[in-house]
């Protein structure tokens, strides 16, 4: 007896891009050139290369941010180019987001800053008193919910951040350079909580210039350069030439 | 939609553009006020008109003895046939429906009525009243063609359309209603800048706020109602203000003018003047919070 045909949407990656390509206006060179990739269901994947490759544009098009103008982009199965404005906060709720440069509301406490992420998509107020603290927690910031921002160090600031994006259970979390503004011993931490979402089903997208963090978690490496995809390895490091 | 998160955001918004916020409000208020004045009078102007209307007739003042105007000179009063004789021409004509004799005691009577006590009656004599026909036309617009032909004849001193007494009256309403809506208008141009102005600010201050909205999926009424919400609170105490305003009008100005007016200005009428201003108020709000939204917060 043959197997059971496996579901089409098991197999359906959750970031598809075809032949994409983006051109700013007033500029010429493409940001992004004939980019194709497939990041499956629960992959960790580094997004690196120089700035200027097109790892920022990479994330603003997942996002919905910007327009490609050419090519086709499928996010949590979605074509995007069919996805109407009116349902683009739907397909972002199903992505978290964490920068560089953390994006904390700074009169408002950890707690609050993470319950707003889901006051703000009107969630009930019984569900956010259940599973902020859970979050919280999984950041590894339990006891410090009612800290102000500037009152944390810059790692516990994007733990913060970290909990923000991924109190709604994202299918995806996307990581602009998250460990930009941290020492190397404190990134660490803050891999481990990514690693520690990765590992709940959670598809990861991290841009980043930190060598010694990619070489460390070896994981899925796609790197860019002036807007072409130029190496795509698995349990890759972030050097071409090692 | 989660009605306290939205009204604690339109506080907080309201309460860091406070200046604006007041800026907003005053600019409402007067400019609704003047919109709700511009109508009252309006109102006023048209229910006397109707009212005046089917009742103003054509004056045609007699010569009397010694009588000074032009037409008169030298010439003896008419006598009592020539008057009947006169009666019946100016009934005789198509656009006449009525013709009634005033005779000078009449004339005192009713000009005692007008004056009431002042000095002017304790000087004038029963005699120095003219004698006049009250010719009551069937369309008051067809005053012309009649004046004409009374004009010419033996014993006419002159002739008063009342209509033209009260088209005087009107127009004089009639230009302050103008120059309140003109007001009104550029009152309404400046509120509707200053809310943009207001919504742009509220936006600046918040873009942190909406920055994360956006990016974790907030629905953009979500995002755009504590915005519009500021702008409608303060168009509504903006129109309180003017509503206020209307009221003293009403008691101030309308009740003081009452005793020259047919009809008196009624409280609905007011009510339903600051309804209407209050309804224009907020959505101008509404409609310049949104079209400043479009421009300063992409969603």
């Amino acid at each position: 007896m043959s197997p059971p045909p496996r579901l089409a949407c098991r197999d359906a990656p959750v970031i598809h891009f075809d032949n994409v390509t983006k051109v700013y206006t007033n500029q010429n060179r493409p940001a992004l050139d004939h980019v194709s990739v497939d990041v499956d269901k629960g992959e960790f994947v580094f997004l690196v290369g120089p700035s200027g490759s097109g790892k920022s544009t990479f994330l603003r098009l997942v996002l919905k941010e910007e327009r490609p103008n050419s090519g086709a982009i499928h996010v949590a199965g979605k074509d995007l180019s069919r996805l109407s404005n009116f349902k683009v906060p739907h397909l972002r709720r199903r992505i978290g987001c964490v920068f560089q440069d953390f994006r904390l509301l700074p009169n408002k406490n950890v707690y609050e800053n993470v319950a707003f992420a889901l006051e703000v998509i009107g969630k009930p107020r019984r569900f956010i008193r259940k599973v902020v603290p859970e979050v919280i927690e999984l950041v590894g910031l339990e006891g410090k919910a009612h800290r102000m921002p500037d009152e944390l160090s810059g790692g516990e600031q994007q733990r913060v951040a970290m909990a923000r994006a991924f109190v709604n259970r994202p299918m995806i979390l996307l990581a602009d350079e998250p460990t930009g503004n941290i020492d190397p011993a404190t990134s660490i931490g803050i891999m481990k909580v990514l690693d520690r979402i990765n590992r709940t089903g959670t598809t990861v997208l991290m841009a980043t210039h930190d060598a010694a963090i990619v070489d460390s978690m070896r994981k899925r490496v796609v790197e860019l350069e002036d807007g072409k995809i130029v190496r795509d390895q698995s349990r890759g490091v972030y050097g071409q030439a090692y | 939609m989660r009605a306290n998160f939205i009204f604690s955001e339109v506080w907080i918004g309201l309460r860091r553009n406070l200046t604006m916020t007041i800026a907003v409000i005053v600019t409402v208020a007067v400019g609704m006020a003047l919109l709700g004045i511009g109508l009252m009078i309006n109102s006023q102007v048209s229910s006397m008109t109707s009212y005046w209307t089917d009742k103003v007739e054509l004056s045609v003042f007699l010569c009397k003895k010694d009588d000074v105007f032009p037409s008169c000179k030298n010439k003896p009063p008419l006598t009592d046939e020539q008057k009947a004789a006169l009666k019946q021409t100016i009934g005789g004509m198509p656009e006449v429906e009525r013709v009634d004799f005033e005779d000078q005691a009449q004339a005192y009577k009713n000009f005692q009525a007008q004056q009431g006590n002042s000095l002017l009656l304790s000087v004038v004599q029963p005699d120095d009243l003219p004698e006049s026909f009250r010719v009551k036309l069937k369309d008051p617009n067809n005053a012309t063609a009649v004046t004409e032909s009374i004009t010419g004849q033996a014993g006419v001193s002159n002739i008063v359309n009342q209509r033209e007494i009260l088209d005087t009256y009107f127009g004089f309403l009639g230009k302050l209603r103008n120059m309140a809506l003109g007001v009104a208008i550029l009152m309404v141009f400046a509120a509707t800048l200053l809310i943009g102005n207001t919504v742009r600010l509220s936006a600046y201050n918040r873009r942190r706020e909406t920055g994360i909205m956006r990016l974790v999926g907030a629905s953009n009424i979500y995002i755009q109602l504590p915005f519009v919400m500021e702008g409608v609170i303060a168009g509504l105490i903006g129109g309180v203000f003017a509503a206020v305003l209307l009221i003293v009008t009403k008691i101030l100005l309308f009740e003081g003018i009452q005793t020259y007016m047919a009809i008196p200005l009624g409280w609905n009428t007011v009510a339903g003047v600051i309804t209407f201003t209050m309804a224009v108020g907020v959505v101008i709000c509404v409609l310049a919070s949104f079209v400043t939204l479009r421009r300063y917060l992409r969603v």
